[in-house]
């Protein structure tokens, strides 16, 4: 049986840093060596920085919910968010082609979540908002 | 927990530009108006020094890449003293290394020609 923490935060800068502090804590609780919880602060924390840049309209106020399922072997976080939503194809060709800080940092982001993290899915549907699911095996797994 | 501060100082025309605490999303923008003046200036080469920060995210990189473009039109680079490993690794990640940005364990060796 795996054991699950969830928070809901809104979907602000200021935010962020609370998040990196959190996954350090469970995964630290979980016994992740150190240079694995800074993977996991690195892509948590870009998870949560892409819903505050992209997820909802300028001006409007929206929330970003965070799951942790605390497995024997891995830890598995979802990032969910209720904003516009988009088309990964369409994201992956901007990020070509663009020359601006914003969207460099977009692509940034995902490459490091997907570098970083042993397992990552981004599903993410027009008008409904986006889920980022990531896991990280343990390697002192505690399975009893 | 060391607070974010961004200090500049010179090595005789060299800007060094010192970043404590975590830089992210939420303190990047300061980094930004802090370094527009400095890349508007005849500044050929501009120095970061990274051994005060414990963070740094994909859109602090993204203004670092910012710079380091600008510099390149006037073959110019950026030197980023990084003692720090997982600050290195988030570097190499994001292929900055490869360009006109220069990574270094010290300061005495970063600005050795300065």
């Amino acid at each position: 049986m795996s054991k699950s923490i969830t928070m809901t935060l809104p979907a602000s800068s200021e935010f962020v840093a609370v998040t990196r502090l959190t996954v350090s804590g469970i995964a630290a609780r979980m016994n992740f060596p150190i240079e694995v919880i800074e993977d996991l602060k690195v892509s948590l924390s870009e998870a949560c920085t892409n819903v505050v840049q992209h997820a909802y309209p300028e001006k409007e106020s929206g929330v970003i919910e965070i799951a942790f399922h605390l497995h024997p072997d891995k830890l598995e976080i979802f990032v969910e968010d209720h904003g516009k939503g988009f088309n990964p194809k369409e994201a992956a060709s901007q990020k070509e082609n663009s020359a601006t800080i914003e969207s460099f940092g977009l692509g940034l982001g995902l490459t490091f979540i997907k570098s970083l993290m042993d397992e990552a899915e981004v599903t993410s549907h027009i008008g409904k908002g986006t889920v980022v699911r990531m896991v990280k095996y343990s390697p002192n797994p505690t399975i009893k | 927990m060391v607070p974010f501060k961004i200090e500049i100082t010179h090595r005789n025309t060299l800007p060094v530009v010192h970043i404590a605490g975590e830089l992210d999303i939420h303190n990047c923008k300061e980094l930004d108006s802090v370094l527009s003046p400095l890349l508007s200036a005849s500044t050929q080469t501009l120095a970061f020094n990274l051994a005060q920060t414990v963070y740094i995210d994909s859109t602090g990189l993204g203004i670092l890449a910012h710079a380091a473009r600008h510099l390149a039109k006037t073959q110019g680079s950026v030197l980023v003293i990084c003692p720090k490993p997982q600050l290195k690794k988030v570097f190499e990640l994001a292929g900055l290394h490869k360009k006109n940005v220069l990574l270094f364990e010290d300061e005495t060796t970063a600005l050795s020609n300065y």
